[in-house]
């Protein structure tokens, strides 16, 4: 392996020297006997967008399910806000959830609920609005920021994949979250849509100055998105770097993903 | 590779059980936190009973016809045809009405609870209600559990004049009695001790297809056949627990009422 993730940290190019909002180290996660996550270390920075490849069955999506507290590490270090996420109360860890994005690679909206009613659970159940037109304005704007008002009674059932996705980036950033966790955005979409997807979660990072984990396969989604890309394998980070580092990169694993690129 | 670690079925069943306690503690919890869900509620009071009460409706006719022209023969072969309106109703508002109506209630709305909060699980619905900070439990579990311990009872009381209707009918194909005399028999041969345990026996049944129901839903597996898992599992065990409550409820009716 010639650019291990120590290398390449050294000689990355992120722009980002602010605070950090996640820091992983030394995080283990298994299930029965099986290891999933073996030494997972990563820090992201306020205001980064943070990419993950990998294969399937790596673990990428049982990392941001450890942080956000749906499942608990065996053993490490997993602060959000400089707080140990394992370490929380059931109310400390709501409070977290408030700050924290999470998009679902099937969008995971509510199907017995219209787009609409969709966006508005957030706003009333956790954010404890009341004002009808404020939330009216609020619903409107998100959908209007994903190009998807037309939609918005809509049930999830007459939608779209690309449009599922869009209306549940909608309901992730209607309520401002300081941090958005992107669980395999454009799986499953055709290229123009996940350029569009794409574009857009860029668009919110420079919007909202969010932090983000986007989890993907996608190169140009990576490429589109990333401040850093780090590459995980067999439960570990093997590699780290900017996009144009990485597609340099001799090690086999790391070229495996970028070599459908020119 | 990995060995695969195999839990034996004992151990699996005692951490079902203490999953079980831990949803039972947990949804007690959740009535008192936070906000009630009123409209979540109401619209499940709706699903739950208005939407049951057609099929709850037509087997209750059917088991009151059923009964009289079964019981029929017997009695009047013992000269008693006249107690025919005294043993439906008897019979049924006591045991068989609350019974079968609950049976027929875990079959539509516990398989129904099951399969739809398996299926939001297995496309991570309830995973992006609970990290999205709200409370997955107070929405959904909450609202269907006091839902079914409301409904069911109504829909029992609702099957149970269907039933003694459906009785009046089917006692006039052979015989000839008016709707006056009818009643009046029904509602004589009916005591505080009949109707009462009947009821409070169906509030147990509406808690259990619910709390079985929102259970098995909860803590299906995240695959597509365990949508069904979660629906069938439901409805056995739901009309495992309904004959079990039976069981205790009749015993403790005997010792109260009929000593």
């Amino acid at each position: 392996m010639t650019d291990t993730a120590t290398d390449i940290k050294s000689k990355q190019a992120s722009p980002n020297k602010g605070e950090t909002v996640i820091s992983i180290k030394g995080v283990k996660k298994s299930f029965g006997s099986k290891e999933v996550l073996k030494n997972i270390n990563l820090d992201v920075k306020k205001g980064e967008n943070v990419v993950v490849l990998g294969r399937s069955g790596t673990g990428k999506s049982v990392t941001i399910q450890c942080i956000v507290g749906l499942l608990k590490q065996d053993d490490g270090s997993l602060k959000v806000f400089g707080d140990e996420v394992a370490e929380m109360s059931d109310k400390e860890l709501k409070q977290l959830r408030i700050k924290i994005g999470f998009l679902f690679q099937s969008g995971a909206l509510y199907d017995s609920m219209t787009v609409r009613e969709n966006l508005e659970f957030p706003l009333t159940r956790v954010l404890k609005i009341t004002d009808q037109a404020e939330i009216d304005k609020r619903v409107e704007e998100a959908l209007d920021g994903v190009g998807l008002l037309e939609a918005i009674d809509k049930l999830p059932s007459d939608l779209s994949g690309g449009m599922r996705k869009r209306a549940g980036l909608a309901r992730t950033i209607i309520v401002n979250p300081e941090i958005i966790l992107y669980d395999e955005p454009t799986t499953g979409l055709d290229p123009i849509t996940s350029r569009e997807i794409s574009d857009l979660i860029l668009n919110i990072q420079k919007k909202n100055k969010t932090s983000s984990i986007i989890i993907t396969h996608d190169m140009e989604c990576a490429r589109i998105t990333s401040d850093r890309l780090v590459v995980m394998n067999d439960g570990e980070y093997i590699a780290e770097g900017s996009f144009d580092e990485l597609h340099k990169s001799k090690d086999k694993i790391v070229a495996s993903f970028f070599k459908d690129i020119s | 590779m990995a060995e695969e670690i195999v839990i034996p079925a004992w151990k699996r069943w005692l951490e079902d059980i203490g999953d079980q306690v831990g949803f039972f503690i947990k949804f007690f919890k959740n009535i008192f936190v936070g906000g009630f869900e009123w409209s979540e509620f109401i619209r499940q009071c709706y699903e739950i009973g208005y939407r049951s009460m057609m099929l709850v409706g037509i087997t209750s006719f059917i088991m009151g016809v059923v009964l009289i022209l079964q019981l029929r023969p017997t009695l009047v072969a013992f000269g008693a045809a006249s107690m025919l309106p005294k043993t439906l109703s008897v019979s049924f508002v006591r045991e068989l009405g609350p019974v079968i109506i609950a049976i027929i209630c875990a079959g539509k709305i516990a398989s129904s609870i099951g399969a739809e909060l398996g299926s939001m699980k297995v496309t991570e619905q309830l995973d992006a209600m609970e990290v999205s900070g709200a409370n997955p439990l107070q929405y959904l579990v909450v609202t269907r559990i006091l839902a079914t311990t409301v409904m069911v009872p109504l829909l029992s009381v609702v099957g149970d004049a269907i039933g003694l209707f459906g009785g009046f009918l089917a006692l006039n194909i052979r015989d000839s009695i008016s709707f006056n005399l009818y009643f009046i028999k029904v509602i004589a041969s009916l005591d505080f001790a009949d109707f009462l345990p009947a009821l409070v026996k169906t509030i147990f049944f509406g808690f259990a297809i619910g709390f079985v129901g929102c259970y098995k839903g909860f803590h299906s597996n995240k695959g597509t056949e365990s949508v069904g898992i979660a629906a069938n599992t439901a409805v056995v065990t739901a009309s495992l627990w309904i004959f079990v409550i039976d069981a205790i409820a009749v015993q403790i009716t005997s010792l109260l009422f009929y000593k």
